[in-house]
């Protein structure tokens, strides 16, 4: 009985250490090792020129990438976005640059 | 809470705020600027979430309080948007070549018959207190928390090129991990050092972050590690090694991760220099940990004040502590001392006479003299970061 309530303890400690240890999306077997990362979750504010904003800000990257910057002005969003069209390739057209960065001074930048 | 007329000062305690939540179990799904909060990543504990793909996680300082940072508490920076999130080590392989004799391709097994070596160093990233950065600098919000300090494991780096054998004419060592961008166009993340750099007897090829092997989002199953030297160089999920007769040409190397080329890579604020060179040696931080900037205290209490102090490969000689915002100045007593890469801890006692505000400093030297501006000096990139911090303590 002892042998079962210590079993019964150690396979709750065990158990308790592996949820606090972050072992979620986390699989280990044999000589491979995954993760699964938790999907982004971030909806930018409504308004126009979110949806071109989203579907084209996320094919590299997640869209906390622009709510956790600092408030900048339009003229270095239209920087920063010309920089992911000239050094990253970004497919985006000039009148789609123009949208993005309008959205994103109004919504998450300074002035207008 | 809006971010409308939120001052960086609450935006510091807000997250602290975040971080007391935490603690007792209700974390609110929104905080500051709707996206502040804490999250929890494979392998990792509660870490700041920063950005989530490709994921930058900042370590909540409260975990500095300890010597050497738990595995699962470090913080976590990727650049392109495809991180490995599988690895098979029967498959993996390490591989060196380009100007060597023979080129080669290791596996974890045939890596771990190098000599094995190891030490404490603080692994921090190039842009770690950017939001502190007046004016603003665009990139990567990140406080204090991009740093950590761990005991590493490895193989020398020197011994895998000498293996390999490094041809007449070789300039410099490229680094490659299993990390891909989601385009094509997107440059890969290449890193290089010197040939001189590379042949240091204290880089290695990491397999173990204090005696286990490296989380994914650290890099498993090897990174570099280059003491003394901001991460942008610890290429993480290591993978290719290559040896080149020429500099590299890569963004990574040419035209990001720069500083301005002069003795303390600053320019006027807002300013743009003249002439850049990749970043590499870190300047010497001190921050105070315990208690936390805005922490309340009583009158008469006895306490010590608590932080760490570090610098780029040199041993810190001196932590000086000032209660009073920089009037009077007072060594600390120094901890355990881990070697010239480990941070090393301070300890201040100190016994608050009167109810105030009383502003900390803590300034640090390093043993060939290099210290901490006590205003800030400003590029960029926000790059650098090393002014003497200023914390309120309020005592009633």
């Amino acid at each position: 009985m002892k042998f079962i309530i210590l079993l019964f303890i150690s396979a709750a400690l065990f158990f308790t250490s592996a949820a606090l240890a972050g072992d979620q999306g986390f699989v280990k077997e044999g000589s491979k090792r995954s993760i699964t990362l938790p999907a982004p979750n971030i909806t930018l504010k409504e308004g126009p020129g979110r949806d071109v904003t989203s579907s084209y800000c996320r094919i590299c990257h997640s869209l906390d990438y622009i709510t956790t910057q600092q408030k900048f002005t339009k003229a270095k969003w239209m920087a920063v976005v010309t920089k992911m069209i000239k050094v990253y390739g970004a497919p985006i057209s000039g009148e789609n640059a123009k949208i993005i960065a309008d959205y994103i001074t109004t919504h998450y930048g300074i002035g207008g | 809470m809006e971010s409308k007329g939120v001052s960086r000062r609450d935006f510091i305690k807000t997250v602290g705020i975040t971080t007391a939540l935490a603690a007792t179990g209700t974390i609110p799904p929104v905080l500051y600027a709707s996206e502040r909060r804490l999250v929890t990543f494979p392998e990792k504990t509660e870490l700041l979430l920063l950005t989530s793909s490709p994921p930058q996680l900042e370590t909540p300082l409260k975990y500095f309080r300890e010597l050497v940072t738990p595995n699962e508490a470090l913080f976590v920076r990727w650049h392109l948007s495809n991180i490995p999130t599988s690895v098979d080590l029967d498959s993996w392989r390490l591989v060196i070549h380009g100007n060597v004799d023979k080129p080669i391709s290791l596996s974890m097994d045939e890596l771990k018959k190098f000599e094995k070596v190891g030490y404490t160093a603080v692994i921090q990233c190039a842009g770690n207190g950017r939001s502190f950065f007046e004016p603003p600098i665009f990139g990567g919000q990140w406080m204090n928390g991009a740093m950590g300090n761990v005991t590493w494991g490895g193989v020398r780096l020197k011994d895998l090129l000498k293996s390999a054998g490094i041809k007449s004419g070789s300039m410099e060592v490229v680094f490659k991990g299993l990390d891909k961008a989601a385009l094509p166009t997107v440059p890969g993340f290449l890193k290089s050092l010197p040939l001189d750099k590379a042949l240091e007897d204290d880089i290695i090829v990491a397999y173990e972050m204090n005696g286990s092997e490296l989380p994914m989002l650290n890099g498993f199953p090897v990174r570099l590690v280059v003491p003394g030297w901001y991460a942008t160089y610890w290429v993480k999920s290591l993978s290719d090694i290559e040896v080149t007769d020429k500099p590299s040409e890569n963004f990574w190397m040419k035209t990001a991760y720069r500083i301005p080329d002069d003795p303390c890579g600053c320019v006027e604020p807002g300013g743009a220099p003249k002439k850049t060179v990749p970043i590499n040696r870190m300047t010497t931080r001190s921050l105070l940990i315990n208690p936390e900037d805005g922490s309340r205290l009583k009158s008469g209490q006895s306490i010590e004040l608590m932080g760490v102090a570090f610098s780029g490969g040199y041993s810190i000689r001196e932590v000086l502590v000032s209660i009073d915002g920089g009037m009077n100045w007072s060594p600390a007593r120094l901890g355990k001392d881990l070697g010239r890469y480990s941070w090393i801890q301070w300890f201040y006692p100190w016994q608050p006479a009167k109810p105030g505000n009383y502003q900390v400093m803590v300034r640090a030297t390093n043993s060939i003299g290099e210290s901490q501006p006590l205003d800030g000096l400003w590029n960029s990139s926000g790059y650098l970061l090393n002014k003497i911090e200023k914390y309120n303590l309020i005592v009633a």
